[in-house]
């Protein structure tokens, strides 16, 4: 989409490295006459190039004065004068003191809605650089206004740092460049939050001064005053407040992200009161030249123009003011999530949290600083765990493998510990991974989930080795324990959550046709979700198998019988969530073959492939995993073949078997002693699939000729079978 | 016959010894490109390599630093003047 900017990758050769010797001064020698006499005596359609340039690297070329390649144009399309800040206050063009409170606000205003644009994606040099004022804040005099530019400033510095570290942003989620634009540098963060600390200060004390007294007389002038103040007065607090939460997240303890939480929620009091003052601002004066948007007062969005790279002019339409509060409301609620997740401590529970954030596609910035959060400086999770402790404990809760139990002698055996901690050592960086592609936007997600099951297939190789090696030592030390499989399993686990994420989100991102469906889903329900089911349950025995060995170690300590309490096993609602999932997908895939087997699936021609490639297409990253292995294409058709039944099912059939999927989802989840909102989610889809399942079944609407509808609003992976 | 092929191989003679030379260019817009000749045709549609933009200005180029583009087209009807380098004249035969 985005041409990249070097130019050396466009040319080839013709790029940078320009000779000395193309300086101005050069004596220039005029040869218009002769070199367009010349080119007339050139035939229709023949160029006159050199050798080693042709066609190709000629369609590269930016085209002069068509507006939509050539970025310089609109500076002489423009009536006025572009001026930069420091002409434009020696032509007294706009003005750094003696502003009035209705222009501060609007100023304010508008670099707010310019500060969000920039956060949406576009370029640092078409959103908060097109405020004059912020080019060099130190020529502004009036307080209030070099304060906020300042605060700005900082802003956009903090915002900018944050998003590079955290590193799970592409172009068309952030534009990171700051076109050597001075960020404040010169001045510290305690500084400007202080200015701004003055600035409300002092218009706090105005605000009280012209609030309305009991029994006075109400001057309609001294109204205007005090609502203004208050309109100003929020928005410096306001500013304070975001700047002083960003701050907060640059600081390497935990706690901090406690203080940024309440420092958003005090900024979100303020949204209110400047939502109801917008209006008190100046707006934009109408500029009359052709297809230019109205110029604000100490706004030139042109004045960068030339420092944009020379591909094809992008425009940042910046954002109204009407929307400004709406934008930051959810900003803010977003970053308070964030600051939520220093109370997971469960690695699993962890990657939980960032998959529910993932799902409703929040910001680059709340995505950074979710990632900058857990792994502060990149080194420790929150600044205190290592990752191996955390890999350690998510071994322990989901399999409790005996090497890592305290009871076990081989907790004490050095060549156990080594096997074990080189192989959680190898666990971090693909974890690490993980987590980082979980902050990445969702079709990036998706790309990036095919890729790391290499890294994991890896792992899994590892692990059933050192399963084996630990296996064999603990036999000899404890005959009657066994170490079968522990660490693969949980490998295992991962790598079908990552298979099952990366099917699923095509659903998500629209990427499958109809005639995809049956296999996407097939591939889950019958394969993916089967074999999760089996793994769950083997985590399962195995905690059961270490809990009963710590239970008979306890009961030859004391004589005293241990009550039996009937707990949640742990892994429950997981296997509750698998096998409602796996009926869904059963339901849709018996659906759509039902569909099939009556026409009502429209499918492409195949003229230049076929099903099968298209199939191997779609799971081709399963190929680099080991287990499960992959299915493919004729194996595939071998397992799903409807022949193999006497007598084959007719579409009735299949339609009843997926009005019963559903029903059986339905059950389950109805079963789910706290329901939240995926399940309610899942239960939308289940409850209308069973009816129009029992209707197709009963022939309803068999010879139209119209199509199914397949409705992804109520839940982005299933749909409601909708018939016209 | 003969003569209008000589007409033809010396325009592109011409042409063919400029290629690869500076050149600076000014639109009808006022704005002045500087880069390498590389490529023309029949309309005089102009291709020049580390083409950099200079604004319309005084002769003395002295308005701020000149916009870096890269391999540019200058579309021949928008061609207003074209100049090479005196030394670049030098190494032609035939002259211009």
């Amino acid at each position: 989409m985005v041409m990249k900017s070097s130019v050396e990758e466009e040319e080839g050769g013709w790029g940078l490295g320009i000779p000395e010797k193309m300086r101005n001064n050069a004596n220039w020698v005029d040869v218009t006459k002769e070199f367009k006499g010349a080119c007339k005596e050139l035939k229709l359609g023949e160029l006159l190039h050199d050798k080693l340039f042709g066609l190709f690297e000629a369609m590269s070329a930016i085209e002069m004065m068509d507006p939509k390649m050539d970025a310089g144009m609109i500076g002489n399309q423009v009536n006025r004068k572009v001026l930069n800040f420091e002409q434009a206050v020696k032509d007294e063009a706009i003005r750094v003191k003696d502003l009035s409170i209705s222009e501060l606000i609007g100023i304010m205003d508008t670099c707010f809605c310019c500060l969000i644009t920039w956060l949406e994606g576009h370029s640092l040099a078409q959103t908060v650089f097109t405020c004059l004022y912020v080019h060099n804040p130190d020529l502004i005099q009036d307080p209030a206004l070099k304060a906020f530019a300042l605060g700005i400033l900082k802003i956009c510095d903090i915002a900018r740092e944050k998003v590079n570290k955290a590193a799970v942003f592409e172009e068309e989620d952030f534009q990171a460049m700051t076109y050597g634009f001075k960020m404040a540098n010169n001045v510290t963060d305690l500084r400007v939050t202080g200015m701004l600390k003055d600035v409300e200060d002092e218009l706090q004390r105005k605000v009280k001064s012209t609030r309305s007294r009991q029994g006075e007389q109400r001057d309609p002038e001294v109204e205007l005053d005090h609502q203004q103040c208050l309109a100003l007065f929020s928005r410096v607090k306001f500013t304070r407040l975001l700047l002083s939460a960003l701050i907060s997240f640059t600081k390497k303890e935990t706690s901090a992200v406690s203080e940024a939480q309440k420092l958003m929620t005090q900024a979100a009091d303020l949204l209110p009161a400047i939502h109801s003052t917008v209006q008190y601002g100046i707006q934009s004066q109408n500029d009359t030249t052709k297809g230019d948007h109205p110029i604000m007062m100490g706004f030139e969005p042109l004045v960068n123009q030339r420092l944009l790279p020379p591909t094809f002019p992008r425009y940042a339409k910046i954002i109204k003011r009407e929307e400004m509060v709406n934008y930051f409301s959810k900003l803010i609620e977003r970053i308070k999530t964030v600051c939520e997740v220093i109370s997971v401590t469960n690695l699993h529970s962890i990657l939980d949290f960032f998959c529910e954030f993932s799902e409703q596609s929040p910001c680059v910035l709340s995505r950074s600083l979710l990632q900058t959060t857990f792994l502060i400086d990149n080194k420790k999770v929150f600044g205190t765990h290592l990752m191996q402790d955390m890999i350690k404990d998510a071994l322990r809760y989901f399999v409790s493998p005996p090497v890592l139990s305290s009871k076990c002698s081989l907790n004490n055996n050095h060549q156990a510990k080594d096997y074990i901690d080189s192989f959680v050592t190898h666990c971090t960086r693909p974890f690490c991974s993980l987590i980082q592609i979980h902050g990445h936007n969702r079709a990036r997600q998706r790309d990036k989930l095919g890729h790391i099951l290499e890294e994991f297939a890896t792992l899994q190789d590892e692990a059933e080795k050192v399963d084996a090696a630990l296996h064999g030592l603990l036999m000899k030390l404890e005959p009657q324990r066994q170490h079968l499989a522990c660490l693969g399993t949980w490998i295992l686990y991962h790598n079908l959550r990552i298979m099952i994420q990366y099917l699923l989100s095509g659903f998500e991102l629209e990427l499958y046709s109809m005639h995809e469906y049956y296999y996407i889903y097939w591939y889950l329900s019958e394969f993916l979700y089967a074999w999760l089911m089996s793994t769950l349950s083997r985590a399962d025995s195995s905690q059961m198998a270490e809990e009963r060995i710590l239970e008979e170690q306890l009961k030859v300590r004391s004589s005293k019988k241990s009550k039996k309490k009937k707990k949640a096993r742990p892994l429950s609602k997981e296997i509750t969530m698998s096998q409602a999932y796996q009926n869904m997908c059963a339901g849709m895939y018996k659906t759509m073959i039902a569909l099939d087997m009556d026409r009502k699936v429209r499918k492409p021609q195949f003229e230049l492939d076929s099903e099968q490639v298209r199939y191997e297409h779609r799971f081709a990253p399963f190929n680099s995993v080991v287990t499960p292995p992959p299915v493919h294409y004729i194996q595939f058709k071998e397992m799903s073949d409807l022949k193999k039944y006497n007598p084959p099912p007719r579409s009735a059939d299949l339609y009843m078997a997926a009005s019963k999927h559903f029903q059986q989802a339905k059950l389950i989840l109805e079963n789910v002693t706290s329901p939240d909102a995926e399940v309610n989610r899942i239960l939308k889809v289940a409850k209308p699939n069973i009816v129009v399942m029992k209707l197709l079944a009963g022939g309803h609407k068999k010879e139209t000729k119209a199509l199914p509808e397949f409705d992804f609003s109520a839940h982005k992976y299933f749909p409601i079978v909708k018939i016209i | 016959m003969l003569v209008e092929a000589s007409a033809y191989s010396l325009a592109r003679c011409k042409l063919e010894n400029l290629l690869n030379k500076s050149m600076r260019i000014r639109m009808t817009d006022g704005r002045t490109l500087v880069g390498l000749f590389l490529c023309t045709d029949r309309d005089c549609n102009v291709i020049l390599g580390s083409a950099q933009e200079f604004l319309k200005s005084t002769d003395s180029f002295s308005q701020g630093e000149p916009r870096v583009l890269g391999l540019a087209m200058i579309p021949g009807h928008h061609v207003v003047s074209i100049e090479v380098e005196s030394d670049s004249l030098q190494m032609t035969t035939h002259g211009l």
